[in-house]
């Protein structure tokens, strides 16, 4: 896909990466109809300056991402002005953005790989439980458990590498 | 070495990479990346991995991933279709302007003195209108310009926010109430998003233009008094 200046560009843009953005806009949000206009926000701003897409430079996914990071900002400043008894009342700083970005790809990642990695890597990493007891709980071998956490790391590196990331 | 040693060692980099492993295992794994390169670098790419774990809310993770309103993808593509329409019609009437010139504004006050002289005169001197059609559904929008001619009225109709493959029958109606109709064409998404269509009747003469569209029908009067001319209104009273 070259410059993204039909309306059917836009639409094949849609199909492939409206559910990564709005799982996203959601996380950072809070709020469905929020993140709803989120996404729409960030496909009109695509279309209106999609003759800017250069697809030599970055993905469409990325450049989409990072429209979508503006819109998230530009809204969390809305939110923020709008007079109401503020929850701690700070207005979202690109940092924060940035780490619930890379958060939300990882608990993307980690819903993408295989059942039986991401419940390994549930218990043991994240409940701290020892791989001996979880090992009895599935009823495997110890080595077992041992090896699904690294084959679950490597396929989480891939999950994450599809999201674009790199070291 | 043994390759099924080799093989053994770097099953427990994951592990390794993440700490979870007893001293003594881990110090076994330490003294045999020593002396292997190939785990090394196993290990240096399981450990960017590892490090971003910590910022995953595995309450989060085993939430089903949020999917989008089914009608998401149709309200972005309604809005963006309107906006194409809006586009499409500053460049026709830039190219009007760049193409009549001078010539536009002589005949314009021409046709504007000739309806004002003789209201209801022949539907060839009357200079272009563009209707609105007010009081829409939220997401449709729909107007038309319509162009005297001598077979009688040529109509540029723009139309969005209908479901995709929805048939447009557009007529145009008399002081009498009688119809005329301007043919159809089907909307479709992703298209140049206007029609072009003729009708026998006399712009002149038409009250009231209309489209079917699908099961419902969207109706906006003729005014004679807005004129539309390579951009400009016209004041024909
Ligand atoms: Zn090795």
């Amino acid at each position: 896909m070259g410059a993204l200046t039909r309306e059917r560009d836009v639409r094949e843009a849609y199909a492939a990466h409206s559910g990564e953005l709005y799982g996203f806009a959601v996380r950072s949000l809070g709020d469905a109809g929020l993140a709803e206009e989120a996404v729409q926000e960030t496909f009109l701003r695509a279309w209106r300056a999609g003759d800017r897409f250069d697809p030599e430079i970055g993905s469409l996914r990325t450049w989409l991402f990072a429209i979508l990071r503006n819109v998230v900002i530009d809204l969390g400043r809305a939110r923020a002005a709008r007079p109401r008894v503020a929850e701690g009342g700070v207005e979202p700083s690109v940092e924060p953005l940035e780490q619930a970005l890379l958060a939300w790809q990882v608990e993307e990642a980690m819903r993408r790989i295989g059942e039986d990695h991401r419940k390994v890597l549930l218990e043991t990493h994240f409940r701290a439980r020892p791989y001996s007891e979880v090992a009895e709980e599935l009823g495997v071998p110890e080595g077992t458990i041992k090896s699904r956490v690294y084959y679950g790391l490597r396929a989480l590196r891939v999950a994450l590498e599809e999201m674009g990331y790199e070291d | 070495m043994r390759t099924d040693d080799h093989r053994d060692w770097k099953l427990s980099l994951g592990a390794y990479a993440l700490g979870d492993l007893p001293p003594d295992e881990r110090a076994a794994v330490a003294a045999h990346l020593e002396g292997c390169e190939e785990c090394r670098a196993e290990l240096r790419s399981l450990e960017g991995v590892a490090a971003l774990l910590p910022l995953a809310d595995p309450a989060r993770i085993e939430q089903p991933t949020a999917r989008p309103p089914a009608d998401l993808g149709a309200r972005i593509e309604a809005q963006i279709a309107a906006e194409s329409a809006r586009e499409g019609r500053a460049r026709k009437r830039r190219r009007l302007r760049l193409g009549f010139g001078g010539a536009i504004a002589a005949a314009a006050v021409a046709a504007a003195l000739a309806i004002a002289i003789l209201p209801g005169s022949s539907g060839e001197s009357s200079p272009a209108q563009k209707v609105d059609f007010a009081s829409l559904p939220k997401g449709v929008s729909i107007d038309a310009t319509l162009e005297p001619h001598a077979f009688g009225t040529e109509i540029e109709m723009y139309v969005s926010g209908v479901r995709s493959g929805t048939l447009c029958r557009v007529f145009l109606r008399d002081a009498k109430g009688r119809t005329y109709s301007a043919g159809s064409f089907r909307y479709r998404w992703g298209e140049d998003s206007h029609a072009v269509l003729s009708s026998a009747l006399d712009l002149s003469q038409a009250k009231v233009i209309g489209v079917h569209a699908g099961d419902r029908t969207f109706m906006a009067p003729v005014d004679q008094a807005t004129a539309l001319v390579g951009g400009a209104g016209i004041d024909a009273t």
